[in-house]
C-alpha cells in the first residue's frame, strides 16, 4: 500500500516539528481536553475526508454528470460512513503524503486513501477497524507471462514498488536475489514495467487488476505471501484522541464488512474506470489541462507581482541604514533561501493553518510569492549595486531626496541591468509553482497526474504538460525580450 | 558684487583611515568670483570640491554655505542647501535612462515643485543657451562627450545655484571637445556666475579665473590672481609644476 517517500518524510518531519513548536508556543491550550471529536462533527454537519484521488480503484476522478468528481471504493466507504452519521460529506483532494498532516492539523477529519493501519502510523493517529483486505499480488508484462507463473520465478530480477511501502519490504524480504528498484508513484511504476526497466511490479490486487482490465499488454499474477491482515488492510484515519468519532465510524465499518459492500463498492467504480477509459485520447481530458493551465497562470501572475513588491521592499530594507530593517531583510532572505520550497508550501498551509485556516489556493499562492520575493531582492540588491555611484552622487547634488534618487535614477538602471535575471525567477517561479499540487491546488501538474491515473497512459499526458509549460514559457520570454529591447533603445 | 561671501572654509581637514588627503584649509569664495583650484594630481583637489557641497564629509574643520555650517548640519538638512549648488562632474553622470529634457526637469519638478509647463520652458532655454536646443528628446548615449558635459552644466543651472563646482570637466573628453565646454563656462563666468573649477586647463585659468588656488600634498600652497600666480609662482611647488606644464 501506499506510504511516504524518503525526501518527503524528512519534509514531513521538519513540518511536524514546526507544527509542534506551534502548538507549544501558541495553543498550549489544546491539551488533552475531552474527546468531542464526534460532537464536532455533527455540530458542523459535515465530514470532511482527506484524500489523495490518483489511485484508482481505491480513489479516482472521473467526470460524472458532466462534472469532475472523486469517486471510487473508498469515496463509497465514507459515504456510508457520513450517511450513518447523518452528516454530509466533504471531499478535500490532496497529495498522498499530506494525508496525515492534514488530520493531524485539522484541516480535515478523517483521511482514507488505502492507508494502512501499521504500528507507526498508529503512533501519530487514530484508525477505524479494516474496512477492506486487498491482497498482494505483481504485474508483468503480458509477453512474460509465459515465463513467470509465481514469485519463485523471480529470483534474481528487477522487482519495482512504490518506495518505502509493504511490497517494496517484501520484495526485499522474500525474493531472493531480487534488486528492487523503488518509485514514488504507482503511475510511474508501471511506465517503468511497461519499458522494462523493471521485469515485474508488487502491487495491491485491485489496483493490478484495474490494471490489467484496462491495458491489455499487461498481466497479473498473485504473490503467495503470507500476511497480517493489519499490514494489509485499508483502514480510516483519524485524529489522535477522536475515539468517540472512531467508535461511530467503526459501526458502519462493521455493516460493510459484514454485508460485503466492498464488493459492490469496487464494481461501481469499475464502471467509472471503464467511462474513463473509453475514450484516452488527451483532448477528451482538455478540460483537465485548461484547468490545470488556468491554476497555474493565476498562481504564477499573482506571486509574480507580489514577489516583485516584495523583494523590492526587502532589497531596500537591505540597504537602509536602521540595524533592525537591514537584519529582518537578511535574515528572512537567507531564511527562505535556505529551506525547500516544498516544506515552504506545506507550512503555510499545515502549520499557519493550525491559527488562520487558509485554503489551499492562497497557501499556495502565499508560499510562492513569499518564496519569490526572497530571491527577487537578491537580483535587485545586485541591481541597484550595478548603477554607478556617480549617479547618486548627480542626483544628491541636484537636492533630490533618497526616495526619489531610487524610483527615478537607480530603480530604472536596476531594472534594466537585471531584466534578464529577472525574467528566469520569473520562468523558473512558473515551473516552480507545480510543488503545490502536493496540498491538492488543481493545477498543472495535479491535473496531470490525475490525468495518467484515470487514463492508465504514462506518457503521453507528461509529454501534453512538457509542451504546455514550454508554450508559457516561450511566450513570457517572447514577451520579456520585447521589453528589454525596448528598454535598450532608451539608452 | 564682489563682497558677499558664499562659501567660506575654515580648518578643513580629510582624512582616509590614516591617510591625511586635506590639511588645515581655508579659503573664501566671494559672489561673482570664479576660482580655479590646480595642482598635481593626488594633491586633494577632487576630495576639497567634493566637501565643499559635502558629497564627502570633512573629518574636523567648517564649510559656511552662505553663513550656515554644513558640517554641523544632518543630511536631511544638508540636502536643502545643496541644491544651491550645482556640480559638474568629469564623467557628465546624466542619467542614462532619461532623455536631455527629462534630465533637465527632474529635480526642479521634484526638489523645487515647478509645474511640469515651467519646468520644460526653463529647460529649453536652458539648452537653448548651451547650444543643444535640438537636443530635447535624445538620449545622453546618443550624444557626444561634450555635447553631454553640456546636458550637465545646464542641468545643474536649471537649479538656479548661486554657485557651480566643476570637478575636472573637461578632463574625460576628447581634446576637439574640450573646447565647447570650455566656451560654455567662459559665458557663465562673464555673466556673473560664482564658480569654483577644479582644472588642468590652464589656457582657461589664465583667462577665466579671478583666482588661482594651488593645491599640492593636502595644501592650498599658494593662491593668487593668474597673471601674477603663472608669471611669478611663489613656492618651489608651484614652480616646478608650471615649469613641467611648460615643458610638456
Amino acid at each position: 500500500m501506499r506510504v511516504k517517500g524518503l525526501f518527503n518524510k524528512i519534509a514531513q518531519s521538519v513540518l511536524i516539528a514546526a507544527v509542534t513548536l506551534l502548538f507549544l508556543g501558541g495553543l498550549a491550550t489544546t491539551g488533552h481536553a475531552a474527546d468531542d471529536s464526534l460532537k464536532t462533527v455533527e455540530d458542523k454537519g459535515t465530514l470532511v475526508v482527506a484524500t489523495s484521488p490518483d489511485y484508482p480503484p481505491y480513489e479516482f476522478q472521473a467526470t460524472v454528470h458532466g462534472k469532475s468528481k472523486v469517486i471510487g471504493m473508498d469515496m463509497d466507504v465514507m459515504k456510508k460512513v457520513a450517511k450513518d452519521l447523518g452528516v454530509k460529506l466533504e471531499i478535500k483532494s490532496m497529495n498522498f503524503d499530506s494525508l496525515l498532516v492534514a488530520i493531524q492539523t485539522g484541516k480535515a477529519d478523517v483521511a482514507v486513501g488505502g492507508i494502512n493501519p501499521t504500528a507507526e502510523r498508529r503512533q501519530s493517529v487514530d484508525f477505524s477497524d479494516i474496512y477492506y483486505l486487498g491482497g498482494q499480488s505483481f504485474l508483468i508484462n503480458k509477453t512474460d507471462a509465459g515465463k513467470y507463473k509465481n514469485r519463485s520465478d523471480l529470483k534474481g530480477l528487477k522487482i519495482g514498488a512504490q518506495t518505502g511501502t509493504l511490497q517494496y519490504n517484501l520484495a526485499k524480504q522474500k525474493i531472493p536475489g531480487a534488486q528492487v528498484k523503488g518509485m514514488d508513484k504507482s503511475t510511474d511504476l508501471v511506465l517503468a514495467l511497461k519499458t522494462h526497466k523493471i521485469d515485474a511490479l508488487g502491487i495491491e490486487t485491485p489496483s493490478a487488476e484495474a490494471y490489467v482490465k484496462n491495458d491489455k499488454s499487461l498481466a497479473m499474477i498473485n504473490s503467495g505471501y503470507k500476511l497480517d491482515k493489519n499490514e494489509v488492510g485499508a483502514a480510516i484515519a483519524a485524529k489522535k484522541g477522536s475515539d468517540a468519532l472512531i467508535n461511530a465510524m467503526n459501526k458502519s465499518v462493521a455493516t460493510i464488512n459484514k454485508d460485503n459492500l466492498t464488493d459492490q463498492y469496487l464494481a461501481d467504480a469499475g464502471k467509472y474506470m471503464k467511462v474513463n477509459t473509453q475514450n484516452t485520447t488527451m483532448w477528451h481530458y482538455s478540460n483537465y489541462f485548461v484547468t490545470g493551465v488556468e491554476y497555474t497562470l493565476l498562481i504564477s501572475a499573482v506571486s509574480v507581482v507580489i514577489g516583485v513588491l516584495l523583494g523590492t521592499l526587502l532589497a531596500l530594507m537591505r540597504f537602509s541604514k536602521n540595524k533592525l530593517l537591514h537584519g529582518l531583510a537578511v535574515a528572512y532572505i537567507e531564511f527562505v533561501r535556505g529551506t525547500p520550497l516544498m516544506v515552504q508550501v506545506m507550512f503555510v498551509y499545515f502549520g499557519i493553518g493550525i491559527i488562520v485556516n487558509i485554503p489551499a489556493l492562497l497557501s499556495g499562492i502565499i508560499a510562492v510569492s513569499l518564496n519569490s520575493g526572497a530571491y527577487v531582492a537578491e537580483i535587485i540588491r545586485s541591481g541597484i549595486d550595478s548603477v554607478a555611484k556617480g549617479q547618486t552622487e548627480a542626483a544628491s547634488s541636484l537636492g533630490l531626496s533618497k526616495g526619489d534618487t531610487m524610483r527615478f535614477v537607480i530603480l530604472p538602471q536596476a531594472i534594466r541591468n537585471i531584466w534578464p535575471a529577472l525574467g528566469n525567477e520569473f520562468i523558473s517561479l512558473i515551473k516552480e509553482s507545480s510543488i503545490v499540487s502536493i496540498i491538492g491546488v488543481t493545477d498543472l501538474i495535479y491535473q496531470t497526474n490525475i490525468v495518467r491515473a484515470d487514463t492508465y497512459r504514462g506518457v503521453m499526458p507528461i509529454f501534453i504538460t512538457m509542451l504546455i509549460y514550454f508554450v508559457i514559457t516561450f511566450l513570457l520570454t517572447r514577451v520579456l525580450n520585447h521589453y528589454e529591447g525596448k528598454m535598450k533603445h532608451a539608452r | 558684487m564682489q563682497d558677499k561671501t558664499i562659501i567660506q572654509v575654515e580648518h578643513l581637514e580629510k582624512k582616509y583611515g590614516d591617510t591625511e588627503v586635506l590639511k588645515e584649509i581655508d579659503g573664501t569664495v566671494k559672489s561673482g568670483q570664479v576660482i580655479c583650484v590646480i595642482g598635481p594630481s593626488g594633491a586633494g583637489k577632487s576630495t576639497f570640491l567634493r566637501c565643499l557641497n559635502l558629497l564627502e564629509r570633512p573629518t574636523s574643520g567648517q564649510v559656511l554655505f552662505e553663513g550656515t555650517d554644513l558640517v554641523s548640519l544632518k543630511e536631511s538638512a544638508v540636502m536643502n542647501l545643496r541644491e544651491r549648488m550645482g556640480m559638474v562632474f568629469q564623467n557628465f553622470n546624466l542619467f542614462p535612462n532619461m532623455t536631455v529634457l527629462e534630465n533637465l526637469k527632474l529635480a526642479p519638478v521634484r526638489v523645487k515643485h515647478l509645474s511640469d509647463g515651467e519646468a520644460v520652458k526653463k529647460a529649453q532655454e536652458l539648452l537653448d543657451r548651451v547650444g543643444l536646443g535640438e537636443k530635447a528628446d535624445a538620449y545622453p548615449a546618443s550624444l557626444s562627450g561634450g555635447q553631454q558635459q553640456r546636458v550637465a552644466i545646464a542641468r545643474a543651472l536649471a537649479m538656479d545655484p548661486e554657485v557651480m563646482l566643476f570637478d575636472e570637466p573637461t578632463s574625460a573628453l576628447d581634446p576637439e571637445m574640450v573646447g565647447e565646454v570650455l566656451q560654455v563656462m567662459q559665458e557663465l563666468a562673464n555673466e556673473g556666475m560664482t564658480m569654483v573649477v577644479v582644472t588642468h586647463e590652464m589656457g582657461f585659468a589664465k583667462e577665466v579665473a579671478d583666482e588661482v588656488w594651488f593645491m599640492a600634498d593636502g595644501y592650498i600652497q599658494e593662491r593668487n590672481e593668474p597673471n601674477a600666480f603663472f608669471a611669478d609662482p611663489q613656492t618651489q611647488r608651484a614652480q616646478d609644476f608650471i615649469s613641467k606644464i611648460i615643458g610638456a
